[in-house]
């Protein structure tokens, strides 16, 4: 299934970045952001204190505002799972902030816990179910790969609204929860 | 002609004299397959298509509680739902709610529904400045122009018109260079979503169980549209109910892949009720727009259309939407689903050419995933059209005085024989006509009518014990053009100890009344046909012409499905016909009969048709041909239609016709095979005709015809 989802989301144009800990991830981002970066909260993140880490390696954090959105170069935000046959993130994305931190910067960064991949759409259901349960009031984003756009003569050309470039995080220990982001 | 006709025939002209646009609908045609099989492989599309079919029908017949199940779920999470009866119901909504919350701009994610209601001219006309975000519905509403497509509303377009589209609105040079362009796009449209006031979307989806909406997009925008405006509408038409997450994904699984061929969009946004917005709450507004759906899905023989999950695919698979686009094969929505949703959205007078241009083809039904018989509801909108309109006097003088007195039909067919003389100068082909005929000999030869029909040379057979007696119904092309192909079916048939009786009351199958909308006669030809096939009470009923099988085995039934006599006799009929090759393969199961026959030639195969997605028909007569010895040479598109359509290529529409057919010979040419076989006396009256009129080598012949002459070999060389 791990092996489906990368190769998945690979096809799908998004980058896969196997990371030792949490370290790794930050450094990784550190080196690729090109500039601010947008943090929503989120449970995973508060739990390591990524703002912490992510400051600490040099980067400048704005505050998820729609002002500073539109400035940051990246958005870096959990995810609650993935799925496997197409290459898939489910982001938990009623908090507004979420969504600005994944619609509009250049580049997005998506953390991932391995064993949080799920077979294919229908068993995505269930999850996604229980979110709906959670919360009947929501906006649940599933996320392949970076944005396109075949509008001018049938090319396929990437970034045309949303981020440019999505690159998944892939973690052993981050979050074993499917619900949680 | 009416006025109408001709303004329609105009812009099919224009739309012909555009090459550079139907090579662009080819490429794309050819590159959506390729990606379409890849996206689907591992999966089983019948089962999945099925499974839609079923759950769009479930969804149809207890409409009214899922819609009731929606509206409570999304009132209860926080929207407003607004039931909209018309298009000016829907649009009054949204530009009232507009003007009193004094909004200046409205940023759009694409939505095909608002394309349907004429929306951004009911905003404009309030004073709101209604702004598209997807990439191609912003092109086209810089150039004042509507989607040709679905899903790539502006296929029909190419850079170097786009960039100068951008740089006038830029007020720079921008260059045609495609990456540029949509970098262009993206700065242009990005302060629209932080300045705008309320976004508007269209839906995908609307779920019952949790009275949610889903968009399933690649661009980004409808994301941006929904999330930064602090008032959000979606205006979703009822035919998008489905009623659980289950179901929804179903959906998902499947309409990515049969639109573009990618596995999954880049985003699929699920959104249900009022989310935070700034320190606030967003305000959410449904318009659930009917508009002629109701309608629709209670029409009896258009409902199966409420299946329709938009994916656009009838039209990518179209010969006619890819020889003159979408503009011209189309209204507001394109291609089969189009000349539907056209007659019931926006009255059967906008859909009646649309209606016509259809060749019949059926490949529209063999890619639709929600198993929509597209071409029978556009077979009955037809009947529609005729009935208001009536079918043009030299049709209806044909079909009600002629056709339906056999015995006057073939007597004018026989007098017709000896007319033509002066014409075919004793040849088989007709290569020119005189005076305002001669656009019909043009671009293919037409074949004469036989000097001696089918059925005044039909052969005494003497087999001593025969193993089956069959009977041929032979169809008028066989009888009157091709009746050597008769006598070759009977030699293949006794090469088999099988009898073949052509009872000569015999008909023609009606199609050709059917197709132009005169039911009534198509139902008399039917009962004069089932009368005289059954009456010896035959083992099989063969034929060699796909379009007569589906006559006999389709339209007979569906004719007479509340007359329960005629019902039965009908559904007997239908059972016992089967095509000639399809009866030896798999009936018999005597291909081997035919082992090594002939000199081996290189063979390329047309599937006709009717054969392939009517009967069903098409490795039988390519297992013949490799047995007889032949070298089977597989064609690009071999499936694709030949243009011909019965009197689609005469009366009909022959200038489009022609380019279809055009696209077949160069497909044939490509594979250098010494002949083109196939098993419809029609196709070969098209492909024959082209052919020598390009004066080319290739040779066409029926499967059964090879068959013959492979038997004629094997004789010659004992």
């Amino acid at each position: 299934m791990r092996k489906c989802f990368y190769q998945a989301a690979e096809a799908s144009g998004a980058v896969l970045v196997e990371c030792k800990n949490v370290a790794t991830a930050v450094e990784y981002i550190a080196r690729h952001a090109a500039g601010a970066v947008l943090l929503p909260a989120s449970p995973s993140c508060e739990r390591v204190n990524l703002a912490e880490q992510l400051r600490r390696a040099g980067l400048d954090l704005l505050p998820v505002a729609r002002e500073h959105a539109a400035e940051a170069a990246a958005g870096v935000t959990s995810t609650c799972f993935a799925i496997a046959d197409t290459g898939t993130l489910v982001l938990e994305s009623t908090a507004e902030d979420v969504r600005l931190a994944s619609t509009l910067p250049t580049r997005h960064f998506i953390l991932l816990d391995q064993r949080k991949i799920v077979a294919d759409g229908l068993a995505a259901v269930e999850p996604l179910r229980q979110m709906h349960q959670q919360n009947p009031r929501n906006y649940i984003a599933y996320i392949t790969g970076p944005s396109r756009t075949a509008d001018i003569e049938r090319v396929l050309t990437i970034g045309v609204h949303g981020p440019k470039e999505l690159y998944i995080l892939l973690l052993g220990d981050w979050s074993s929860d499917l619900l949680e982001m | 002609m009416k006025e109408r006709s001709k303004a329609y025939q105009v812009r099919i002209d224009k739309a012909l004299a555009t090459p550079r646009l139907q090579q662009a609908l080819h490429q794309f045609g050819d590159a959506y397959l390729l990606a379409r099989e890849k996206a689907f492989s591992g999966l089983d599309f019948e089962a999945l298509r099925q499974e839609i079919g079923e759950m769009k029908d479930d969804v149809r017949r207890h409409h009214v509680r899922y819609l009731k199940q929606f509206i409570d779920n999304a009132e209860a999470a926080g929207a407003k739902v607004y039931l909209a009866k018309t298009a000016e119901e829907a649009n009054r909504y949204i530009a009232d709610l507009a003007v009193e919350k004094g909004i200046k701009l409205a940023v759009k994610s694409k939505s095909m529904a608002s394309e349907e209601t004429h929306l951004n001219k009911a905003l404009e006309q309030a004073n709101i400045k209604p702004l598209e975000t997807d990439l191609g519905e912003w092109i086209l509403q810089l150039c004042g122009q509507r989607p040709s497509h679905m899903v790539m509303p502006a296929i029909h377009m190419f850079k170097e018109e786009v960039a100068d589209l951008f740089s006038r609105e830029t007020g720079r040079t921008e260059a045609a260079d495609i990456p540029h362009l949509v970098e262009v796009a993206r700065q242009q449209l990005r302060q629209g979503y932080l300045d705008a006031d309320m976004g508007i979307s269209g839906a995908n989806m609307a779920i019952a169980e949790t009275g949610g909406i889903a968009l399933v997009t690649n661009e980004g925008n409808a994301r941006l549209t929904t999330t930064l405006p602090k008032t959000h509408v979606a205006l979703v038409g009822i035919d998008k109910l489905v009623p659980t997450l289950e179901d929804a994904a179903k959906v998902i699984r499947v309409l990515p892949k049969n639109a573009t061929g990618q596995a999954l969009t880049s985003y699929v946004t699920w959104i249900s009720g009022a989310v935070p917005s700034g320190d606030g709450e967003k305000e959410l507004h449904i318009v659930l727009l009917d508009n002629g759906r109701s309608r629709l899905a209670e029409d009896e023989k258009c409902c199966e259309t409420s299946r329709c999950i938009r994916c656009g695919a009838c039209a990518n698979v179209c010969p006619v939407y890819q020889t003159v686009g979408g503009h011209v094969f189309g209204h507001i929505y394109i291609g089969a689903i189009g000349i539907i949703l056209t007659a019931f959205f926006d009255g059967i007078d906008k859909a009646a050419e649309l209606v016509k241009a259809c060749i019949g083809c059926r490949s529209c039904v063999a890619i639709c995933p929600a198993n929509i018989d597209l071409e029978e509801i556009i077979l009955a909108l037809r009947e529609t059209v005729a009935d208001q309109e009536g079918i043009g006097s030299g049709k209806a003088l044909v079909f009600k005085k002629v056709m339906r007195n056999r015995k006057l039909f073939h007597s004018l067919i026989r007098a017709a024989s000896k007319v033509q003389k002066p014409l075919t100068r004793g040849e088989r082909t007709i290569r020119h006509l005189p005076l305002f005929f001669t656009s019909l000999t043009e671009w293919r030869t037409l074949p004469a009518i036989a000097d001696k029909p089918l059925r005044d040379i039909w052969p005494q057979q003497q087999l001593v014990k025969p193993q089956q007696k069959v009977v041929l119904f032979g169809g008028c092309a066989n009888d009157f053009l091709y009746p050597e192909l008769g006598t070759d079916l009977v030699q293949v048939m006794n090469h088999l100890n099988v009898q073949v009786d052509y009872p000569l009351e015999q008909n023609c199958c009606g199609i050709p009344a059917l197709y132009s909308g005169d039911k009534e006669t198509a139902v008399l030809l039917a009962k004069q046909n089932i009368d005289v096939l059954l009456a010896d009470d035959p083992v099989a009923v063969l034929t060699t012409c796909p379009t007569c099988t589906m006559a006999l085995k389709r339209d007979f039934v569906e004719h007479f499905k509340d007359d329960p006599l005629w019902r039965a006799r009908a559904e007997k009929l239908a059972s016992l016909t089967v095509d000639a090759a399809g009866y030896i393969v798999n009936q018999l199961k005597a291909a081997s009969h035919f082992e090594d026959l002939s000199t081996p030639q290189k063979i390329t195969y047309h599937d006709s048709c009717h054969l392939k997605r009517g009967a069903g028909g098409w490795r039988e007569p390519r297992q013949l041909i490799e047995t007889v010895g032949h070298q089977l040479i597989e064609m690009d598109h071999a499936d694709r239609c030949c243009g011909f359509g019965g009197s689609y290529s005469f009366t009909g529409h022959p200038e489009i016709a022609r380019k279809i057919l055009d696209d077949k010979l160069v497909d044939i040419e490509k594979t250098e095979a010494d002949w083109v076989a196939m098993d419809c006396p029609g196709c070969m009256m098209q492909m024959r005709g082209g052919l020598e009129k390009k004066e080319s080598k290739v040779r066409v012949a029926h499967t059964i015809e090879l068959l013959a002459r492979g038997l004629r070999e094997a004789k010659h060389n004992d």
